[in-house]
Parts: C-alpha cells; sequence; structure tokens
C-alpha cells in the first residue's frame, strides 16, 4: 500500500460538496426559468416552489462561496513564475509528452478556476440578492436590468466553466476525484502534479 | 380573432375620469384614500387597485391660459412586450387571442422583473407580491364587450375595436401622429396625439430596454452553446488525448 496524504481537510470536503449540489440546483433552476422548462415542474412541482429551491440555494451557495475563501483563496493568490510556465504550456493538456514546472497545492489551472469562480460567484450572488429582495419600484428599474444582466452574464460563464472542471477533475484526471470523498492522495501522485506543496510539507 | 386596440384622444377628454371609476366597479377594486397635492391628477400613480388613471398636464400658454391636457393611462398591451420578455414563469403574462397582455396570478412567482421590462412603468403587485395591471378588460373582450373604461367613456376620448379599423376610422381626426402604430410592435393603446409626445408625458420612442434585447438574443443562446461546447469539447479532449495518466505526469 502506497503512502498516502492528505490534500484537503473534512471541512474543505464538505464545504466543496454544498457548493457542488447547490450550484447544480441554481444551474438546473436557472435554465428552467431562462428557457421556461415546464418539464422541471415534475421534480420542482411549479414555478413558485421553483422559485424557493433557487433562491435559498442561492443562500447556500453564497454562504459556501464565503468558506471557500479559506481554504483556497491565499494559494490562489500565490500566483507566481511556475504558475505562468504552466498556462502557457496549458497545462500539458494537450500533449501526452509534455512537463509542466512543479506546482502549489493547487496548480495553476485551479488557481485560475477559484479566483474567476470567486468573482463570478460573488457577482451572481449580489445581483440574485438585488433581484430577490428590492422591492417592485420602476426608480430602480435601472439597478435590477443590470443585476438581471450581471447575473446572466455569470450563469452563461458559470455553465460554460463549471463543466470543464468536473471533466478535468475526473475523466481527464484519474486519482483527483477521491480527494473530494477520502481528502488523501498517494505521495507519489503528489509529488508529479504538486511538487512544490509536498516538497513544503516535507514529507 | 383580429387584434382588438383602444384609441385614446386626449383633445377630447375631459378629465371627468369616469374610466378610473368604470375599470375600479368591472375589477372589482377598492378605492383608495388620498390627499389634495395641488392637482386635479388623483390618485398620482398607478398602484395594484388601480389599473387606469388619467395623467394632468397643465401647458399655459399665452394663446391658451388654460391649455390642461388629459391623458388616459393604462397598460399598453404592446405586440412584443418587455414585461413577457423577460418573464421567468411561463404563463404568468401571456397573450390573449384579441392581442391583450393578460396575467395569471397563480402562476407569477414574484420575481418583479417585468417591473423593470415594462418601457411604460405599468405593472404594479398587490400585497401578496403578485403581478396586478390592466388586462384590456379581458373578460369582457372575450364575450365581445368593450373594455370598462371605453364603454363609459361619454365623449368618445376613449374609443375601441378592431385595431386595424379603429385606426383607419381614426384617420384624418385632425392628430399629428398615431403614437404606437409601430413602437414595439404595435401597441394595442394608442394616442391621437396632436402635440410631440412628451408634451402628453409620452416618451418620444419607447423601446424594450437594451439589456433585455441583448439578453434574449446572445446570452440565451450562449447558456446552452455554452454548455453545449464545455462538454462536448471536454469528449473531444478525451477522445484525442485521453486521461493524464500517472506514468505520462512529469
Amino acid at each position: 500500500m502506497s503512502t498516502m496524504v492528505k490534500k484537503a481537510n473534512a471541512f474543505e470536503i464538505l464545504n466543496h460538496w454544498v457548493m457542488a449540489v447547490s450550484f447544480i440546483i441554481l444551474a438546473v433552476t436557472g435554465y428552467g426559468f431562462l428557457f421556461h422548462l415546464e418539464q422541471l415542474n415534475s421534480i420542482f412541482g411549479n414555478f413558485n416552489a421553483m422559485k424557493n429551491w433557487h433562491n435559498w440555494s442561492g443562500v447556500v451557495f453564497t454562504v459556501s462561496l464565503f468558506f471557500t475563501i479559506f481554504n483556497y483563496l491565499p494559494v490562489s493568490l500565490s500566483f507566481g513564475g511556475d504558475d505562468i510556465g504552466w498556462i502557457f504550456k496549458a497545462g500539458g493538456y494537450f500533449s501526452r509528452k509534455a512537463s509542466v514546472p512543479p506546482q502549489d497545492r493547487l496548480n495553476a489551472g485551479q488557481k485560475l478556476l477559484y479566483l474567476i469562480v470567486l468573482l463570478l460567484g460573488t457577482a451572481i450572488a449580489v445581483s440574485g440578492f438585488i433581484i430577490w429582495l428590492m422591492p417592485a419600484a420602476a426608480d430602480i428599474r435601472k439597478l435590477i436590468l443590470l443585476s438581471h444582466l450581471v447575473h446572466n452574464i455569470g450563469f452563461v460563464l458559470m455553465v460554460t466553466i463549471i463543466p470543464a472542471h468536473i471533466y478535468l477533475a475526473t475523466l481527464a484526471n484519474p486519482g483527483t476525484f477521491r480527494i473530494m470523498v477520502y481528502g488523501t492522495v498517494p505521495l507519489e501522485w503528489a509529488k508529479k502534479r504538486h511538487a512544490k506543496w509536498v516538497q513544503k510539507m516535507g514529507v | 380573432m383580429s387584434r382588438k386596440a383602444l384609441v385614446i384622444s386626449p383633445e377630447l377628454c375631459i378629465g371627468c375620469r369616469g374610466c378610473q371609476t368604470a375599470c375600479k366597479s368591472w375589477n372589482q377594486l377598492p378605492a383608495a384614500k388620498t390627499s389634495n397635492k395641488g392637482t386635479a391628477e388623483n390618485p398620482p400613480d398607478l398602484t395594484p387597485n388601480l389599473y387606469n388613471k388619467i395623467r394632468y398636464v397643465e401647458m399655459p400658454s399665452e394663446s391658451n391660459p388654460v391649455r390642461w391636457l388629459f391623458v388616459s393611462q393604462r397598460c399598453m398591451h404592446c405586440d412584443d412586450a418587455g414585461c413577457m420578455k423577460i418573464c421567468p414563469a411561463p404563463g404568468a403574462l401571456f397573450k390573449t387571442k384579441e392581442g391583450a397582455v393578460g396575467f395569471d396570478k397563480e402562476k407569477c412567482i414574484g420575481c418583479k422583473l417585468c417591473v423593470a421590462g415594462c418601457p411604460f412603468n405599468v405593472p404594479r403587485y398587490d400585497e401578496k407580491d403578485k403581478i396586478t395591471k390592466c388586462h384590456l378588460c379581458s373578460d369582457r373582450i372575450s364575450q365581445g364587450l368593450e373594455p370598462a373604461c371605453a364603454k363609459t367613456c361619454p365623449t368618445g376620448a376613449i374609443s375601441y375595436g378592431d385595431r386595424d379599423s379603429i385606426m383607419r376610422k381614426t384617420q384624418g381626426t385632425g392628430y399629428q401622429k398615431l403614437y404606437g402604430e409601430a413602437d414595439l410592435g404595435g401597441l394595442g393603446v394608442l394616442y391621437a396625439f396632436i402635440d410631440a409626445p412628451k408634451v402628453y408625458g409620452m416618451e418620444e420612442s419607447p423601446a424594450i430596454p437594451e439589456s433585455i434585447v441583448f439578453w434574449h438574443k446572445v446570452l440565451k443562446p450562449l447558456a446552452y452553446w455554452g454548455i453545449g461546447g464545455a462538454v462536448a469539447a471536454s469528449f473531444l479532449h478525451y477522445a484525442v488525448f485521453g486521461p493524464k495518466k500517472d506514468e505520462e505526469v512529469k
């Protein structure tokens, strides 16, 4: 049995699951509102119930987004030369032979993804709460229309980026998904993909 | 069924407010206490219990020191309606076969986006957070009756009929512009103005907000091209490059 190292603690795993599930509910109901998908009534009952699912999942998503700050923001902001090198090689994803610079606990792609998700998630959350909580008044029409636009631009970007994230963390990189279940990875696996992190841990 | 419309001629209106009363009477809407604000305009704005009202515009000039314009306001029943375009709940806002924009409070989810989508500041929200507004007395017109406001108007300032024929009938009655002939796909409430629309307190060329048009034409298609593209690209990548096997990682 190979030596395992801990990559994510229980809180990080739980928070990521909360975020993932709330995101999926938000995206599905979002598509329902966008395209009037009455087929979804078989899941949610009616559009009034679907709105409640959407709004309260939004609250859950916002809370989990807040907690990600502690798990991912410091490492994501430490963007250095090796990260730029990784980006220039596109993470080595477009060649079977490419070697990439040694990476932190998060690789450059994961860092970028996190910063984008934090930015878009905040924009979607703020605009969503404005639409939800502001009164029905024509004098704040511009604010509501701007929020509607921001909410929808954020939505389009999220539903484009997240499937790629899911692919990269499952099919494209065998051995990655187990982090979301057990939080641990084999030391050898970590040395290859997160050399700087392993070095820092001094294993 | 041909599209129905109201044609409103402010110059024929005497400001009696019979239309307001008839509307409340037919739609069983309670009255509200208001206070004198130094103008005969009362109530000052549409409310959840007031589907139509008369705007009082005082335009004193040297030739006519008491020129008063009475502009009967209500939902304009746009052909291409901003409220319907932005509404996320199917069936909450709908077109009747007469071309009126109707609403269904049961299906309304209370998101209030229609308030932002309307170019005419018409939709209001009731105490249960559901949309209310003029529905062109769709329960009356579906039975071949006139809307209550048109029925009660004593001067012919509000006239109702088939949109095409009533527009033809209005021709040659001395108006300068038939407001709403083509705006927003053609309005279901037209004004025979003898002066510029802004004199009557109306926007020159009303339109659906640009952000809603952009959302409808660009963002909505991107919402499925984006996710479809991401999923397709993932499969393509898997087929061409395959997973990153441990022994390949350097």
